[in-house]
């Protein structure tokens, strides 16, 4: 085109600012498709109001920088950030490393679970420097392999600096007007050539959600080129565009790729994930999810902490709290988001081991698991986060390897659960379940499972959230967990009461009501640790229970603790048959028969509507125990909260029903 | 103006796969002459490991299609032939008075070859394909031959699609000033052989641009 030679000046002003915003949407356009923090994929936090969709096409609003090229592009910010030091001078080159960052293969794919989500945390809260300064500070004391598998050049040399000739094209200047319209199609290039190359394979799995990768991408931008080995640029391919003259240089990009990248990804995704598939496939938990997919929002909410979202995206949301489905350990993975990482990983790490291992004397281990129930209350509550819950959990030195993958899993997979529960007899499940569930309805399991749930139900309406969500959000955590256990115990009857005692209790409920019962309960403590029978059966259901629910309110943790305890007293055995669901009802004190009896009228009489929908979860879940375990334990556990629920709203509320009445006398006493 | 004119390399895909195939190269060329504001939208095709960029142009996506299917059944009508498609840009001569007139010229100063060898199949698998899915023949070719295939179509076409960026780059001169701010900027068209087998070519092309509209003004 015709070269304005008249105007230098300015053209050279012009230029120089093309090009300067060529650096700024270059660097823009790869790190778009390379730092998953950044990715348009992977919009979190602000970016995805602006943008959610991937590409950038999604938003509507013209940016000044948009404009620029005519490319819009998604919103970058760390990227932006970075440009803006590169304006000072254009005579230096920008060069980006992307650096494929690959953990050990042989790690434990729970240890790096909860890491990644650190790391991802990072991300969020730290893009700029992440950006310039990727991996290091994520994977601080884990062995991992970096690797430069790209390396992209944007370079802008002077003719001053570079010698008259202009490289063989044409000497001709380029007008501003000209470099502006031919940098725009190296853009495009450059947009498309990002994703053509193999490292966007990587990038694209990386941000497929729902996976855990043993790698990750990370990127470094800097002013000088730190040289490969031989053996390293041996592997490189390079491609380099065809560089534009302009009157005062000559502005190229290239980049140094790896072409062979698919060996490596498909080496560390796939031991992890056949790892992990066990846990998930058929274990009641999925289908849970399934059934509540809207849950899982209200859950996130309440805990409120960016982090602890994230995780539960990540490992699947609803079980988020407990999600550490993925990782044995649920604490770990709590540990980490909430920023407790040191004492309750250390805590918690443990009993991740144990539990695989054999099984301890069920008595030891629950009077193990209560203390140390009572202690991480105690450390943790005051700290918003729900490390509290998880650690007492976790420490469960967990006697028999049902606990223990109950515990580990118990947030995550029902599955592991139900296995605890069925304790000496797995094929018995069911029946076993069926006795405790007397028990729950009765006096103080009720209590204590409404203890439970009431922790998570403040939490959630702290968080603003609506009464029903919350009742939902409450029964989709306890469902999980809690649901197998309880449907198994309780006959479809009884998974009415509760149901319809939690909804209505939900719907009734202020934070002040749940702490008097609490209080009450922490009395009660000690004694439940003495009752070996019902301890192990309760434990594991309080205990996934309180990941999700407890952690949010501080006032009644020890009076959560005790009704745990009472719980877990109460909790018939496992190992009774359906056949004896009955006679174990009659075995078991008059008060808990009596209770739940009574929470049931009661519960059928206050809320026939709530019945309906929570009796519909209940119903599946006690069909369901016969002949599944896992799925099983967790309705039960649902019903146990469901009990629990009817029973604190009925105590709350003494005005409603004589029941109500009785079945607080009887919850009282039993506490004393 | 000269016209550019670029020979993509040749591909061999079977029947179903053409869509995909040229989804791919002709949302690529149309990309990188899309000078105006852009919202690249990336895509990841449904047959390859690829993912390529569209504009973010409706008008265009759906004359693309409809171009496709037009070839595929052309396609169809004469099996076992090596087939082209032409993407061609172009200026319009006295844009400003008679840019809508049928007098209007057009000076087309770049050409894009898509070859195409279509392997023969039996129809029965792909008689009509839908303009937004690809139709996957359930085939009773081996799996693994066919996955062989699939991979080195694959690889085929990204090295099209590199040569496409590769010829963007080199030939920048040719380009005449951008008429349109928005999305696709240059009046463009596909061109593909038609029912008789002589008719396509340059001088079709000439034939109907002297009488045709312009396809795409945005």
């Amino acid at each position: 085109m015709a070269s304005s030679q008249s105007n230098i000046h300015s053209e050279s002003a012009k230029i120089e600012q093309i090009i300067t915003e060529f650096f700024t949407k270059s660097l823009h356009i790869i790190l778009e498709s390379r730092s998953p923090c950044v990715s348009s994929r992977n919009y979190s936090g602000e970016q995805i109001l602006s943008s959610p969709s991937s590409s950038s096409s999604s938003s509507s609003s013209v940016k000044p920088r948009d404009k620029w090229f005519n490319l819009a592009l998604r919103v970058c910010p760390s990227a932006l950030e970075n440009i803006d030091l590169w304006r000072q001078s254009n005579q230096e080159p920008m060069v980006v490393d992307v650096i494929l960052i690959q953990r050990p293969t042989d790690l434990d794919p729970v240890r790096c679970s909860p890491r990644r989500g650190l790391a991802r945390n990072y991300s969020l809260k730290e893009r700029f420097r992440n950006c310039w300064n990727p991996g290091q500070e994520e994977y601080p004391s884990e062995v991992k392999r970096e690797k430069i598998i790209e390396r992209w050049i944007v370079q802008y040399e002077s003719r001053k600096s570079r010698d008259s000739s202009s490289g063989g094209k044409r000497t001709g200047s380029t007008s501003s007007h000209s470099l502006y319209k031919k940098s725009i199609i190296l853009l495009r290039s450059l947009y498309v050539t990002v994703r053509l190359l193999p490292a966007y394979k990587l990038f694209r799995d990386l941000n497929s959600s729902g996976q855990i990768h043993t790698f990750n991408l990370d990127h470094r931008v800097c002013s000088f080129v730190e040289p490969f080995t031989r053996r390293e640029e041996a592997e490189m391919q390079q491609f380099g565009f065809m560089p534009i003259d302009t009157n005062g240089g000559r502005l190229s990009l290239s980049v140094l790729y790896h072409p062979k990248l698919s060996d490596v990804n498909l080496e560390s995704s796939t031991p992890i994930s056949t790892q992990l598939i066990p846990d998930y496939v058929g274990s009641p938990m999925t289908d849970p999810l399934k059934r509540f997919p809207s849950l899982p929002v209200t859950t996130h909410v309440s805990p409120s902490s960016a982090p602890f979202c994230r995780r539960h995206s990540w490992s699947y949301d609803l079980y988020g709290a407990s999600a550490p489905s993925a990782s044995p350990s649920p604490s770990p993975t709590y540990s980490d988001s909430r920023g407790f990482p040191s004492n309750m990983t250390s805590n918690r790490l443990p009993p991740t081991s144990s539990p695989h291992h054999p099984p301890e004397t069920p008595l030891s281990s629950n009077t193990s698991l209560a203390h140390n129930k009572n202690t991480s209350f105690d450390e943790y509550w005051p700290s918003p986060t729900f490390s509290p819950s998880p650690s007492p959990s976790p420490p469960t030195h967990v006697p028999g390897d049902h606990l223990s993958k109950a515990l580990l899993r118990s947030e995550s997979a029902p599955v592991s659960i139900s296995a605890a529960k069925l304790g000496g007899s797995p094929g018995l499940p069911t029946t076993h379940m069926l006795p405790p569930s007397p028990s729950l309805k009765g006096t103080r399991p009720g209590l204590q499972i409404d203890n439970v749930r009431a922790p998570a139900r403040p939490a959630d309406v702290q968080t603003c959230i609506t009464a029903q969500k919350i009742l939902y959000a409450g029964r989709d955590e306890v469902g999980n967990l809690s649901g197998a256990k309880i449907s198994s115990n309780s006959s479809p009857r009884i998974s009415f009461s509760r149901s319809s005692s939690r909804l209505s209790f939900q719907d009734e409920f202020d934070g002040s009501d749940f702490a008097c019962p609490f209080a009450v309960d922490d009395d009660d403590l000690m004694d439940l640790h003495t009752r070996p029978e019902s301890f192990d059966g309760k434990r594991l259901l309080s205990e996934p229970l309180e990941p999700g629910g407890l952690f949010p309110i501080r006032k009644s943790q020890d009076a959560a603790v005790g009704s745990l305890v009472r719980m877990l007293k109460t909790a018939p055995p496992l190992h009774h048959d359906s056949n004896s669901f009955k006679l174990s009802r009659a075995s078991e004190p008059e008060n808990r028969s009596k209770s739940t009896k009574e929470a049931e009228e009661t519960s059928d009489l206050e809320v026939k509507e709530v019945q309906n929908t929570a009796s519909c979860s209940s119903f599946t879940s006690s069909r369901l125990l016969m002949s599944k375990t896992t799925a099983d334990a967790l309705e039960e556990l649902q019903g146990y909260r469901e009990i629990k629920e009817l029973l604190l709203r009925q105590s709350s509320r003494s005005q409603t029903v004589a029941n109500d009445a009785h079945v607080a006398q009887s919850v009282s006493g039993d506490t004393k | 103006m000269n016209c550019e004119v670029c020979q993509l390399k040749e591909l061999e895909v079977e029947h179903f796969e053409i869509r995909e195939v040229l989804r791919c190269i002709l949302h690529t060329i149309v990309f990188h002459r899309a000078l105006g504001l852009v919202r690249p939208k990336d895509i990841d095709s449904e047959l390859f490991e690829i993912t390529y960029v569209q504009c973010g142009d409706a008008e265009l996506e759906k004359k693309i299609e409809e171009k496709i299917d037009q070839f595929i059944g052309w396609v169809e009508k004469h099996p076992n032939k090596k087939s082209q498609i032409c993407l061609s840009f172009y200026e319009v001569k006295n844009k400003q008075a008679t840019w809508f007139s049928n007098k209007t010229e057009r000076l087309y100063w770049e050409q894009w070859y898509i070859n195409l060898n279509v392997a023969q199949q039996p129809k029965a698998h792909f008689a009509k394909s839908h303009h937004s899915k690809v139709v996957v023949d359930p085939g009773e070719c081996a799996l693994v031959e066919r996955s062989v295939r699939r991979a080195a179509l694959e690889a085929a076409l990204r090295e099209v699609l590199f040569q496409i960026i590769k010829f963007v780059n080199e030939k920048r001169d040719h380009i005449p000033p951008v008429p349109n701010v928005e999305g696709v900027s240059f009046p463009y068209e596909i061109t593909i052989p038609s029912s008789s087998d002589s008719s396509f070519g340059m001088d079709v092309i000439k034939r109907m641009l002297q009488t045709g509209h312009p396809t795409m003004l945005s």
